[in-house]
């Protein structure tokens, strides 16, 4: 009796250990979506609203779990080598068309481009979606220009409003310095180059690529450049300014948060999510904590037209290998992106819609917001999409590697033309 | 006991070892015998190309990459800083307060300990307020008492920044050795400690004869455990500095990290894993072998 109660016993252990293994669904009844706070996207009860009515349209449950920047991409690639990833990503090509697909975890969705999507479709970010022209690994919803932004009270108060032009939103290198130069005399710190780590780093690359006019990868997408004199030149001319200090303890959030709290004037993460939102404190849209009024402009470049880094965001398919839910999340990405509820979808994002239109009726999205309108005026400043490049990854890292060297060095030209050869050469051996 | 009956006895017991045994194989053997394994291989995340066994090419290469020898660097400084100032520490607190009443002892271990329960999320957040560049009380504190006249961006200069780890691990490494270091000293035998003193024995000598021999299990368990914690120090860096700036925070634990989840480098990062536990285990050999002979 012992032995057979033990015996029992211990398999009644061991099966209840076991217990968690679930077969394959045969039907999709449910699919998961994970996906990264782009605007309300990030927001449980905004996507409830919007993944309710997909079921109630559809009878297929949609499971969202939220991701941050800070450790999203940790999550993701940890799920996807272990077999174990959602149905649906929502980000940008960065990663779902240039990581995760180019390494074979992500389906080919080009069947969801007829000829009228992609007549439709931004041309841009069409292009950053394709892999190549039989296979696609995102369908975009939304986009943007990232930014910086002005305390524009402390502008004033510094003398140095004429050194921006509220209208069209942009300035030049010049005024740039001017205005640096007067707000650090007033306040003495302006803002910093955040380097702890890669969140927000495309305000970093696009402020040093757009002063002098430097590249970042070349246009074909096939290597970096950004050991291009120009951008040695930024960053001096960076680390010469003063008020202006290279970062290493604060990343792009952290930069925000002291724009938003009035210790830095500047900040270089912006765009029009922040803009509606700053600093995602819920304190009202284009004001600072205490209610300073927040200037968004283009990065400064020597002419005055910068160019501007586009941000675009949509969904792409992981392949689980389970056709019933790859095809689940195929109609759930039709549903928010090329149907008649993508005005929902698209105003969820606090972006501006990837498409001009859906099937023929045109999608006008922003046209009752003020803020949003006036944000239109820098989105024809919107440059190359170059985030799809190969190793795009490991050249995000080596970028603030290099900030930092740059930060901790004499400053003298030769020290930054050495950290700027070395991080450059090492996200050149990643796109190899 | 008949053979029969033995058998019997050893299949129940295996049985009933069975569902921990499962969990050791699978979240213990098993992941090593794969980390030692895949660090022969060109291991990353592209499906497409099957990976590639290339001999001891990660371990060359580990002792030619300048970042991993910082890394080590770096871990060394911790551990040759963090478990001797650890130990001594928490010998000396504890020396110091398990003979006071039973409310008052609770309420040192009670401060002491509390680090260590507190969530390493919100314990490093409050640090890296207190070490904020431009609002850190840190940097209030000593500007107004006049002993720097300028902000220091404590984790952004590579002079400071390992420092600040270093003593933000000693908060929270000190806990756990004080509470064990208080139990060991009650444990002491007290006839032998009253003999020596009528012997006329002073205090730094029953320390050294009678105390410290009594208590050198427990020493001996403190200095691995916290070698080990020492050498796997990952979340600090990992919510503080992210090995910056400039790689002066890196170590060992947060550069297999970084090869394996931001370079997709897997089979380096695991090569590195085994270079850091065989350092672990000969450290924990030398330890246990001093131990034994003292």
């Amino acid at each position: 009796m012992k032995k057979v109660l033990s015996i029992a016993l211990a398999l009644l252990l061991v099966l209840g250990l076991t217990a968690v293994a679930k077969p394959a669904s045969a039907d999709a009844e449910e699919i998961t979506l994970w996906t990264y706070p782009i605007g309300n996207w990030g927001n449980e009860e905004t996507v409830k609203a919007l993944t309710d009515a997909f079921t109630a349209e559809t009878g297929i449950k949609v499971k969202v779990e939220y991701l941050t920047y800070a450790d999203g991409d940790d999550k993701v690639n940890t799920a996807l080598t272990a077999k174990k990833g959602p149905d649906l990503l929502m980000e940008g090509p960065e990663r779902l068309v240039s990581n995760w697909g180019a390494n074979g975890y992500m389906v080919n969705i080009a069947d969801l481009f007829d000829d009228q999507d992609k007549a439709e479709i931004n041309a841009a970010a069409l292009a950053a979606c394709f892999a190549d022209d039989a296979t696609a690994y995102e369908y975009p919803l939304c986009m943007t220009a990232h930014c910086m932004a002005v305390n524009l009270n402390a502008l004033k108060e510094a003398g140095a409003e004429q050194y921006v032009n509220a209208e069209t939103h942009t300035w030049t290198t010049e005024q740039f310095f001017a205005a640096v130069n007067a707000l650090a005399a007033k306040y003495g710190l302006v803002g910093g180059i955040y380097c702890s780590g890669q969140g927000g780093d495309q305000g970093t690359r696009a402020l040093v690529n757009n002063l002098y006019g430097g590249t970042f990868t070349n246009a074909e997408h096939t290597a970096y450049t950004w050991d291009d004199p120009k951008n040695i030149q930024a960053l001096k001319a960076l680390y010469d300014l003063e008020g202006i200090e290279y970062d290493p303890s604060i990343n792009g959030g952290e930069e925000i948060a002291n724009f938003y709290n009035g210790i830095f004037k500047m900040a270089f993460c912006w765009n029009i999510a922040q803009q509606l939102n700053p600093n995602s404190a819920g304190t009202g849209a284009g004001k600072t904590a205490n209610g300073d009024d927040i200037l968004f402009m283009a990065f400064p470049s020597e002419d005055g037209n910068a160019n501007l880094q586009g941000g675009i965001w949509g969904f792409g398919i992981v392949n689980n290998g389970d056709d019933a839910k790859i095809a689940a999340a195929k109609k759930f990405i039709q549903y928010m992106a090329d149907s008649e509820h993508t005005y929902d979808a698209v105003r969820a994002s606090n972006f501006f819609a990837a498409r001009t239109a859906v099937a023929g009726n045109a999608l006008d999205v922003w046209s009752d917001n003020e803020i949003m309108a006036e944000y239109t005026k820098l989105m024809p400043f919107l440059g190359d999409y170059y985030q799809v490049t190969k190793g795009w990854a490991p050249a995000r890292t080596a970028w603030w590697n290099m900030l930092q060297q740059v930060g901790a060095s004499d400053g003298s030209e030769a020290a930054i033309g050495s950290a700027v050869s070395t991080y450059c050469g090492q996200a050149n051996d990643g796109a190899k | 006991m008949s053979p029969e009956l033995r058998r019997r006895e050893t299949i129940a017991g295996y049985l009933f070892l069975l569902p921990s045994l499962i969990f050791f194989i699978g979240f213990v053997v098993v992941p090593m015998v794969m980390c030692v394994v895949t660090s022969f291989f060109d291991a990353n995340m592209d499906l497409n190309t099957p990976d590639k066994f290339i001999w001891f090419n990660n371990y060359i290469e580990l002792w030619k990459d300048p970042v991993f020898l910082k890394a080590l660097k770096n871990t060394f400084i911790i551990v040759v800083v963090s478990v001797p100032f650890t130990c001594i520490f928490s010998l000396w607190v504890a020396s110091a307060i398990y003979k006071m009443r039973e409310g008052l002892l609770s309420f040192f271990r009670i401060v002491f300990y509390l680090p260590v329960v507190t969530g390493s999320v919100a314990v490093t957040v409050v640090w890296k307020w207190m070490y904020n560049n431009y609002y850190g009380i840190f940097n209030y504190v000593l500007k107004n008492t006049g002993i720097i006249s300028k902000n220091i961006n404590w984790l952004g200069n590579p002079q400071y920044a390992l420092w600040c780890i270093i003593l933000i691990l000693l908060t929270t490494s000190v806990g756990q050795p004080i509470v064990l270091y208080v139990s060991a000293l009650s444990n002491v035998d007290n006839s032998l400690v009253e003999a020596s003193e009528v012997d006329g024995a002073n205090n730094l000598q029953v320390f050294w004869r009678i105390k410290w021999p009594q208590i050198m299990p427990t020493t001996l368990y403190i200095l691995i455990i916290t070698t080990i914690n020492s050498f796997q120090c990952f979340a600090l860096i990992q919510l503080l500095t992210s090995g910056g700036p400039n790689y002066a925070t890196e170590t060992v634990m947060y550069y297999i990290y970084y090869s394996a989840f931001k370079l997709y480098r897997f089979g380096y990062g695991n090569a590195m894993g085994v270079i850091l536990a065989i350092f672990i285990g000969i450290l924990s050999a030398i330890q246990f072998r001093l131990a034994r002979e003292k």
